[in-house]
């Protein structure tokens, strides 16, 4: 018999990582976002009593983020791309997630070792492979100029320029974040899909539901778990991406809000604004949060574990 | 099993991985604000928009010398250089010659490292915070009152320096820092336009009534026109479009109409914005592209598929009194343990020998040495002809040239505010 202190205990790693290197510097960010700058050296000077916080670089960022102003645009370019790049992540992913978990059987440790594959190449190089693959005479611009996709993507206004994929097109940063966060997408919808009881599917067949609507109404329901997982794995940091942008792109129409943060924390006289983004963005994640629990929550009492 | 020992059940996990992924996902912006924290203590005073620079230092220009005040003594003469251990460069990433560096540590018999920043401003920022301990450290003039008033960088004395005669008069007491007090000269350029011939067919040196206006002019290169991801260098520019020469303006009407000419090249030519010209022209990634001008020596000498495409480059240099120039240059840092050494560095960089294999072995930067002069690198044929105007002389620096100079506080704020609003392609 274990003690009844001993797994609780266990947490305490975890608890004291987590203030350490998560509540603490959130402080931080937030003491920056409500205090001042050293005139001399430009350095953050932050209010750690919230009774000294001076709340106008928070009013000021969050006026600029108003319709018209200069964080306005960046925001909501910001938000479609996260969006068009969890649909097509979803549109890949699931897939590919859902063969390797009910179709493959001999092959299945393989295909799983080739999804954790890409985690074995840092992120910023995969980025920097697609810069030649798609440089011009690079193997995936001519790939697509000779499969037609190009062609295809252009007469559907997808990109403006079927020969400079790399000429600032959103396209291709939406294709990057897709490329960059789809592994981390699809493991956690695999490991839901796998531990689906195939009793269901098959109670559901013997009741006479086609193989769509077994899939439709008890697979898709039974992974609604992992696939929420998988896209709020994948969307919150696409939420503060700044690199991939700034690599497959490196035009100001194709920035994100991350990219303005990275600005203002760059040097200058301003990182308060920086932090005052930040903050902002962590509270409108929070409430993306919120609600993924409770809609987690809810399928939990709907369907038995 | 234990009462409370309860399994954590895989939806747990995904909620609980989810949370902590979610609020983790600012981490990098969360982690960089903990860099460091104030160390005068001073508050947010309201700016002045006089030009005064911080701790009250008059802002240098070309016609108004500045002769900085030494916050202590500078290191007694004829002290012996400290050896063994670690010492430090901070600066640029790539930017300076390991061979040249490497040399340096064993005529000492010190390692030496490089620790790399981003730009300047990150670099004095991370200074600042302590979170960095160099021994020498790359300045630009304008960042200099702001180190020198945080007492981030030592006075000089230069007895130790006496290669400082190599560089051109104007630079042995320049109008930043007269009489050397704290630095000296590394490298020299002026900002323009680096093209290819065989892409862009404008002649851009002739181009009237302004050669700055192709960027406006570039329908025909879309995708393939990019400007320096630098808010002093892409504002100036759209400034000098105009015709308006005083790039150090702190007027809100001249920087805001600046940046709204910036904002139309997003629909002109998809305008993008990076530091990687040296390498994308030569590559063909980019065919007309704002750069230093030791960028396409950099290109010719590293970055070349082949040896055609070298007659292909120029980089149009306005020349003096139109366009920016500048230069960079050595400071001691306070943190070093190392000060004599860190003066004989200084004075290492400034040889003949040692600063022109930098220069034409490694960065394409010139320093700005009397005796490297564009004919005599031509006809050694370490340049062609076609990338002369990349080579600067001291004509190109006096009074009358266009130096970005530092800022008072709302000065910068303006600056930088009217380069997020043409980052952020609203």
């Amino acid at each position: 018999m274990y003690p009844r202190w001993l797994w609780p205990l266990s947490a305490i790693p975890g608890v004291v990582w987590l203030l350490l290197l998560f509540l603490l510097p959130l402080y931080v960010v937030v003491g920056v976002a409500f205090g001042s700058v050293d005139p001399v050296l430009l350095q953050p000077i932050p209010a750690w009593n919230p009774a000294d916080w001076n709340t106008s670089w928070i009013s000021h960022v969050l006026d600029q983020l108003l319709p018209g102003n200069v964080f306005w645009d960046v925001a909501v370019r910001t938000c479609e791309y996260v969006g068009l790049s969890l649909a097509g992540c979803i549109l890949i992913g699931y897939p590919v997630a859902y063969f390797v978990a009910r179709h493959a059987s001999r092959t299945k440790s393989m295909l799983l070792i080739l999804l954790v594959l890409p985690f074995w190449i840092s992120y910023l190089m995969r980025m920097l492979a697609w810069i030649n693959l798609l440089s011009p005479g690079g193997y995936g611009l001519r790939f697509l100029s000779a499969t037609g996709i190009s062609s295809v993507l252009f007469h559907l206004g997808v990109i403006s320029d079927p020969s400079n994929y790399l000429g600032g097109q959103s396209f291709t940063v939406i294709l990057g974040l897709i490329y960059g966060y789809i592994p981390y997408f699809i493991l956690p919808l695999y490991a839901s899909l796998d531990r689906i009881d195939r009793s269901h599917l098959e109670a559901a067949r013997d009741l006479g539901a086609s193989p769509f609507r077994a899939f439709w109404h008890v697979t898709v329901p039974l992974s609604k778990t992992g696939l929420l997982g998988g896209a709020v794995l994948i969307t919150l940091p696409m939420f503060g991406d700044y690199y991939t942008p700034n690599i497959v792109s490196g035009a100001p129409t194709t920035s994100m809000i991350g990219n303005q943060i990275d600005l203002y924390f760059h040097g200058g006289p301003q990182p308060t604004i920086g932090a005052a983004i930040t903050i902002l963005l962590s509270a409108f994640l929070m409430v993306l949060m919120l609600y993924y629990i409770r809609t987690i929550h809810r399928a939990s009492r709907e369907i038995p574990a | 099993m234990h009462p409370r020992e309860r399994p954590t059940t895989r939806r747990q996990f995904l909620i609980r991985a989810g949370a902590v992924v979610g609020t983790l996902s600012g981490a990098d912006a969360l982690l960089s604000a903990c860099g460091g924290s104030a160390k005068s203590g001073a508050v947010v005073p309201p700016t002045t928009g006089t030009l005064l620079g911080p701790g009250g230092i008059p802002l240098a220009r070309a016609s108004h010398p500045v002769t900085l005040k030494r916050w202590e003594d500078p290191i007694a003469s004829g002290l012996k250089p400290e050896t063994g251990g670690t010492f430090t460069i901070f600066n640029y990433p790539a930017y300076i010659d390991p061979a040249v560096i490497k040399a340096f540590g064993k005529k000492y018999g010190v390692t030496v490292k490089v620790t790399p920043f981003d730009n300047i401003a990150t670099g004095v920022t991370k200074l600042a915070s302590g979170t960095v301990s160099p021994d020498v450290m790359e300045m630009t003039p304008d960042q200099l009152p702001r180190v020198v008033a945080g007492k981030l960088v030592k006075p000089l004395n230069l007895d130790y320096i006496p290669n400082l005669k190599n560089v051109w008069p104007s630079f042995q007491s320049p109008y930043y820092d007269v009489g050397s007090r704290y630095g000296v000269p590394y490298t020299v350029y002026s900002t323009g336009i680096a093209y290819r011939t065989d892409r862009v067919k404008e002649d851009i040196p002739n181009l009237k009534p302004n050669p700055w206006d192709i960027f406006w002019h570039s329908q025909k290169y879309t995708g393939k026109v990019a400007l320096l991801s630098e808010e002093r260098e892409t504002i100036a520019m759209a400034l000098l479009h105009r015709g308006i020469k005083d790039i150090n303006t702190e007027d809100p009407k001249l920087v805001n109409q600046a940046v709204n000419d910036l904002q139309e090249l997003y629909k002109i030519c998809s305008i993008k914005v990076g530091d990687l010209q040296y390498e994308n022209v030569p590559e063909d990634k980019a065919w007309l592209n704002q750069a230093w001008s030791g960028d396409m020596l950099a290109g010719y000498l590293y970055y070349l598929p082949n040896k055609q495409t070298g007659k292909l480059l120029r980089f149009w240099n306005p020349g003096y009194g139109n366009g920016p120039i500048g230069n960079d240059m050595w400071c001691v840092c306070s943190t070093t343990k190392k000060p004599v050494l860190a003066h004989l560095f200084l004075n290492y960089m400034l040889d003949n020998g040692v600063g022109y294999k930098n220069f034409v072995d490694f960065n394409g930067y010139q320093p700005p040495f009397n005796e490297i002069q564009p004919e005599s690198l031509i006809k050694k044929g370490v340049i062609p002809e076609t990338l002369a105007s990349s080579v600067l002389t001291e004509s190109d620096f006096g009074p009358k040239s266009l130096v970005e100079a530092g800022l008072t506080n709302a000065g910068e704020s303006l600056w930088q505010n009217g380069y997020a609003t043409f980052t952020s392609g609203a």
